[in-house]
């Protein structure tokens, strides 16, 4: 569930956080200990557990969602009070974790967060144990450190391959015969044969989401910047295969460069400029909301492959539940985020129809694979796209995505770097080549040596 | 000065001045008061007038928190600087003391210190006092700064030293000519400090973000810094109308209380910069 | 102690009051000041990413920072930012504190406060209204060049244009302030020696160059060395009008400290502020050198 218009202060914020909490560790007495501390499972039966949490949220509609969704977990659990907060999570939480004054006893976190806040969460490997199979591989894997697990993976946001269905009917392509991106390149090529105003692909301007697009890329294709090592796998045959196919797509004057869902890009998806946008699911909300032209003309499907018969999706963002090792009520925080996450009541009052969305929530899907059944949805179709069932759709590509690995602590200032370097690439003034070099070498030399 | 008559010519460069320097100010707020398609659309008109902006502003983020905390943290911190800072600034004019050019040359170098580099070490010291979270962290570092000192010795410095001899005489204590002599000779000087003071105050954010983690100690500044965001995370799909008539909004609304305390005391602030400020 | 023994005892020494009265400040920075600044110190020699283990690495961050590209660039970015605020300021400042001077103005003092209004407004705010005005789609500036009939220009998003809309900002919120600093000056300057000058036949122009300047000289410098400091810290705007972009081209000296902080990477951020401090030092002295009186100059 990410944020639509996220930007980098976030994480800038959230860094700085980092700092303080860390300084604060080393110094203070009473910091917390470096070895994790483990939280095990209350044993007493729902009806008997008893006491107060806080627990920390975005604000907004997805608070009111988690609200009612918390509402629910009062039922299940009658003696548990939750004090549900609306909070800037990315400018309070990293601060407050160390300092140690007013923790939450849980909180919500992107998942790129908590790779390197590890010491100053609960060990959560155990009680997540008995759901393992049953989650997406890539939330585990980014919230997985050292081989333990510090985050109750939450919503998993695969990418899907957004579409203008009139514009591909009149050019003749069909949209399931997509399924490399060489034939999305071709059918680009067609479309623009047909019109040669339009400039059918969207690449990403603002340099942190075109960053964050190029991790799900990767991701498809099973890898991601860094190892579980920590280690830079930039300069790989992945990469440079997306590379390529940007610089190709480039050459051929098939891009629409524009930042996302900004004016600029909003003008040329209403105009028939842009005919497709391969993105997250959260895209949904453009149709719905941003889109007056074109609304009820977009459609979703599975990213097409890299390689004959590989992944068809990959994850771009997302968020998981910590639990702060200085909360006071660790094991009912556990609760409430194992019933919003693995029990289905929990997790149809946060996705299905609710107050705040009649249609259920459609920027996301849950993590956990009971929960995403293609037959069972939990979020409605939706008319903004002709009716289509997102939810199959998103359900099915979800299931494909592989793992990846934690997201280092250093991914949000490496935009600098990586994400200029491949606004470069699209502007044509860099080849995939010095993009691989250039961005190895700074990340190297100002990141990861400077750890 | 050449006390001629000034010309047209004159009147009209002022005046095209003016307008660049007050537009942006007039702009801000109308255009808070507009219906938020407008801005965008036409964002020259004054049509409609509407407080929705400021309606949206304020159920999303807790501005009057902001506006309590800055006015108290304010009201300590000024008052603090408006007592210690002429005093120091006295003793470095007035006085002639041992080590007194080696301490004032300590004043003047603290200037030239960037504040970004003591952040973190500061907030070290900050949660070994167990201080993060609480007013004391807002108020006490900085609250008697270099450049006040600095700017009050340069005020006092102007005040003939027969005054201050004459309050000796009449049997005033040390600090009893200060509290009588000197005081109420500076006062546009100290006018001048207190809106430099309210402004320094007013618009620091890096320090309030960092030593502060919890809503309910938040700054106005914090508040407004991370405004875009809330706006943003709130609704999703927000539109760029709707986050710049709420930018626009809070911003107008923060502007307020200074732009009126100054116009209230502009005539002593500017006479205080003019007294203060390095003469010829 | 009774507040009359106080005064009695310390308060009517001579000798003894004026540390009295200068130790708050110094109890204040000692505790605040001094304690962190010598932390910072010892960190500019360690590498310390906030957790964990610091480890002694001599001057490392130092030569890390002098041999990195970004350090540079960012210096190159402030100084580019100098030259375009603060010769600009110096000159608006004195023609504007110039116009004001004349005691016959009438709206004196309506112009002077619609000139310092500016200095007043919260800088958060007003780098948010920038953001809104220059926006290169939907901001005012850009409607109004449309209107005569000239492109959209992308003020915050293109490197030409990023550093100059920003030094804008900074220009507009502080020539007030630089005005009224000037017109400090010109106000000490004697009437007489004008009429003086105009009995000997000097044209206006004449007596601006040969009399005003040299004699504000010294509020030039103190103007001078104050936009020094400010412009090599400025940090906010930057922070928050563009991030540092596009392609860090407003990635200031003041910010690229900052990035640092955020990346956890404490002693090279306590290295590049020490390096900053000799750097605005350093040119605070050169600027004081230059703009001295002739008079003064040994």
């Amino acid at each position: 569930m990410s944020t639509p218009l996220m930007n980098r202060r976030g994480f800038l914020k959230g860094a700085l956080g980092v700092a303080a909490a860390g300084s604060l560790a080393a110094c203070a007495p009473g910091g917390p200990s470096t070895q994790p501390s483990k939280l095990a499972a209350p044993t007493a039966s729902a009806s008997s557990v008893k006491g107060e949490i806080t627990i920390w949220n975005r604000s907004g509609d997805l608070f009111k969602v988690f609200d009612a969704a918390i509402a629910k977990f009062r039922e299940a659990y009658p003696n548990v009070t939750v004090n549900h907060q609306a909070v800037d999570i990315d400018a309070k939480l990293a601060n407050t974790l160390i300092s140690g004054t007013d923790v939450p006893d849980g909180s919500f976190w992107d998942d790129a967060k908590i790779g390197g806040q590890a010491e100053h969460l609960y060990d959560l490997t155990d009680l997540i144990a008995p759901y393992r199979e049953q989650t997406a591989p890539y939330k585990l894997s980014v919230n997985t450190v050292d081989g333990k697990i510090y985050g109750v993976p939450w919503d998993l946001d695969p990418g899907l391959l957004w579409y203008r269905e009139d514009i591909l009917e009149s050019a003749g392509v069909d949209p399931a015969g997509l399924a490399t991106y060489d034939d999305l390149l071709a059918a680009a090529r067609t479309v623009k044969e047909k019109d040669p105003t339009t400039r059918p692909i969207h690449m990403e301007k603002t340099p942190f989401l075109s960053q964050l697009w190029l991790e799900m890329l990767a991701n498809q294709q099973g890898t991601s910047l860094t190892d579980a090592q920590g280690k830079l796998r930039l300069d790989s045959e992945e990469y440079r295969r997306i590379f390529g196919w940007i610089q190709n797509a480039v050459k051929d004057d098939l891009v629409t460069h524009a930042p996302y869902l900004e004016a600029a890009d909003v003008k040329t998806l209403d105009s028939g400029q842009q005919v497709f946008v391969p993105w997250a699911i959260w895209w949904s909300f453009a149709p719905q909301q941003l889109l007056k032209a074109t609304k009820g003309k977009w459609r979703a499907a599975p990213l097409p492959a890299w390689t004959p018969g590989g992944a068809r999706s990959g994850a771009m963002g997302g968020s998981s539940f910590v639990i702060p090792a200085k909360a006071k009520n660790p094991e009912l925080a556990w609760l409430l985020y194992e019933f919003l996450c693995f029990k289905e009541p929990g997790y149809t009052a946060v996705y299905g129809p609710n107050d705040v969305y009649p249609g259920g929530l459609s920027t996301s899907v849950p993590s956990f694979s009971p929960a995403l059944d293609p037959a069972k949805p939990l979020f409605q179709p939706i008319e903004a796209l002709g009716g289509q069932d997102l939810w199959k759709v998103a359900v099915e590509a979800a299931g494909t995505i592989p793992a990846a690995a934690p997201i280092p602590w250093w991914w949000a200032q490496s935009v600098d770097y990586l994400g200029n370097n491949v606004q470069r690439l699209i502007e044509g003034k860099m080849t995939p080549d010095q993009v691989i070099s250039e961005s190895a070498e700074k990340i190297q030399r100002n990141l990861i040596d400077r750890s | 000065m050449n006390q001629t008559r000034p010309g047209p010519l004159q009147y009209v460069v002022l005046a095209l001045l003016a307008i660049v320097f007050l537009y942006p100010i007039w702009w801000a707020v109308s255009s808070s008061l507009k219906p938020a398609a407008d801005i965008i659309a036409d964002p020259l008109s004054i049509g409609a007038l509407t407080l929705d902006n400021y309606r949206a502003m304020f159920a999303d983020v807790p501005i009057g928190t902001g506006f309590a905390n800055t006015a108290l943290v304010l009201v300590v911190r000024g008052a603090m600087t408006m007592f210690f800072c002429p005093l120091a600034g006295y003793a470095f004019a007035k006085y002639d003391f041992p080590g007194k050019n080696l301490l004032f040359g300590v004043v003047l170098l603290t200037l030239m210190l960037p504040t970004l580099v003591l952040i973190i070490p500061l907030l070290l010291e900050m949660s070994a006092l167990g201080w993060v979270n609480t007013y004391q962290a807002l108020i006490l570092p900085g609250s008697i700064d270099a450049f006040s000192i600095f700017w009050m010795r340069q005020t006092i410095a102007a005040i003939p030293d027969e005054l201050i001899d004459a309050g000796r005489v009449d049997g005033a204590g040390e600090f009893g000519i200060f509290a009588r002599v000197v005081l109420p000779v500076i006062r546009p000087g100290l006018a001048a400090l207190a809106v430099l003071t309210t402004m320094n105050v007013y618009n620091d954010f890096v320090w309030p973000v960092v030593a502060v983690n919890d809503t309910a100690h938040q700054t106005l500044q914090v508040v407004l810094s991370t405004l875009a965001q809330n706006v943003t995370g709130n609704r999703i799909g927000a539109d760029f109308a709707t986050v710049w008539g709420e930018l626009l909004a809070a911003g107008s609304i923060a502007m307020l209380p200074l732009l009126v305390i100054f116009v209230l005391l502009q005539r002593h602030f500017i006479n205080g910069i003019l007294a203060g400020s390095v003469k010829g | 102690m009774s507040l009359a023994r106080l005064d009695r005892t310390f308060l009517r020494s001579t000798r003894l009051s004026p540390y009295l009265f200068i130790a708050p400040f110094f109890v204040v920075f000692g505790a605040f000041g001094i304690y962190p600044l010598i932390y910072a110190l010892q960190l500019s020699f360690m590498r310390w990413r906030g957790a964990g283990e610091a480890h002694w690495v001599g001057a490392g961050n130092y030569l890390y920072l002098l041999t990195s590209p970004e350090f540079w660039a960012s210096l190159g970015n402030s100084a580019v930012m100098w030259l375009l605020i603060v010769p600009i300021q110096v000159m608006a400042g004195l023609g504007g504190a110039v116009l004001l001077a004349n005691a016959k103005l009438r709206l004196r003092g309506l112009f002077r406060v619609a000139f310092i209004a500016p200095f007043v407004t919260p800088l958060v705010a007003m780098a948010q209204v920038w953001i809104v005005v220059f926006d290169q789609d939907y901001g005012l500036v850009n409607y109004l060049l449309n209107l005569v009939g000239l492109p959209d220009v992308g003020w915050l998003t293109s490197t030409a244009w990023s550093k100059p809309t920003l030094a804008l900002l900074f220009l507009w919120k502080t020539t007030g302030f630089a005005i009224i600093i000037l017109l400090a000056g010109l106000q000490a300057v004697p009437g007489g020696v004008y009429e003086a000058a105009a009995l000997d036949g000097a044209s206006r122009w004449r007596q601006f160059w040969s009399i005003t300047v040299p004699l504000v000289r010294r509020s030039m410098a103190f103007l001078v060395v104050v936009q020094t400091l400010a412009v090599f810290q400025m940090f906010a705007e930057p922070f928050v009008v563009t991030e540092g972009g596009p392609y860090g081209s407003t990635t200031t000296a003041g910010l690229y400290l900052y990035e640092h902080i955020t990346a956890s990477d404490l002693g090279t951020g306590a290295a590049n502020s020490f390096l900053l401090v000799l750097l605005v030092f350093g040119l605070s002295l050169v600027s004081v050198r230059l703009l001295r009186p002739k008079d003064e100059v040994s």
